[in-house]
């Protein structure tokens, strides 16, 4: 049995945005990937698919 | 609480937003969401941000369609270096290169025709600018920019380069003469 004046209770459900803003890898994953893909695959995907002149 | 430390609570998630963090996080939605407006607004408004179509090809291609257009449509030359002024039909497509270091050829169109001009580069970049009436876009070589223009302001535009392009860059001028009908 947990003691509440001993120290935090067994188990407490942490919500899942706080679980992504408290974790820097995951946030430094979110900063690497969402603009290499917005902007370098894109833009890349963008180039390429340009129209050969008539 | 500092910065430093950790939360007070375990489950920080749920204490409530400050007022003034509130306060702070709307104004910069607003603002962001303002500046986010005013892209196709200054599109459409500020007449910048041209509409434009882009084609890949090469300064050989693009300098051979050029020459045709010179050779079928030249009405003059102007300066002892015997630039070709060029009045192509309205409707028409109409090229013009930008080199090391100038704008070629020179252009006649008729006021209040709908023209589509082709622009390229035979080297490396350069900035096609039109003045007064301010229209700007990049040149590459490789890569044929078309504009949808219709002239009607002025007699007279000059078409210089805005992107550095060398030690003639000053100097890499062209023009657009407005005239009232055929030649």
């Amino acid at each position: 049995m947990s003691d509440e004046n001993t120290g935090a209770p067994d188990f407490v459900r942490i919500p899942i945005f706080q679980r992504i803003l408290d974790n820097p890898f995951i946030l430094l994953f979110i900063g690497v990937v969402v603009p290499a893909v917005f902007y370098i695959i894109w833009g890349i995907m963008e180039i390429v698919t340009i129209p050969i002149a008539p | 609480m500092s910065a430093i430390q950790p939360p007070a609570e375990t489950v920080w998630w749920k204490q409530p937003l400050d007022r003034v963090e509130g306060a702070w996080i709307s104004i910069a939605l607003l603002w962001s969401l303002i500046m986010f407006i005013m892209m196709p607004l200054w599109h459409v408004y500020g007449k910048q941000n041209l509409s434009n179509e882009a084609y890949r090809t090469t300064p050989q291609a693009f300098l051979a369609k050029t020459q045709a257009m010179v050779d079928a449509y030249t009405v003059r030359t102007e300066t002892e270096t015997r630039l070709p002024v060029v009045h192509p039909p309205p409707g028409s497509d109409v090229y013009l290169l930008g080199r090391l270091w100038q704008w070629w050829p020179l252009l006649e169109l008729e006021r209040g025709q709908t023209y589509r001009l082709h622009i390229s580069s035979m080297d490396w970049q350069h900035g096609f600018s039109l003045q007064p009436v301010n229209i700007n876009t990049q040149i590459l070589p490789g890569y044929e920019m078309v504009l949808t223009i219709t002239p009607d302001t002025g007699d007279e535009q000059t078409v210089i380069c805005n992107e550095y392009c060398g030690l003639g860059h000053h100097n890499m001028t062209g023009k657009i003469y407005i005239t009232e009908g055929a030649p």
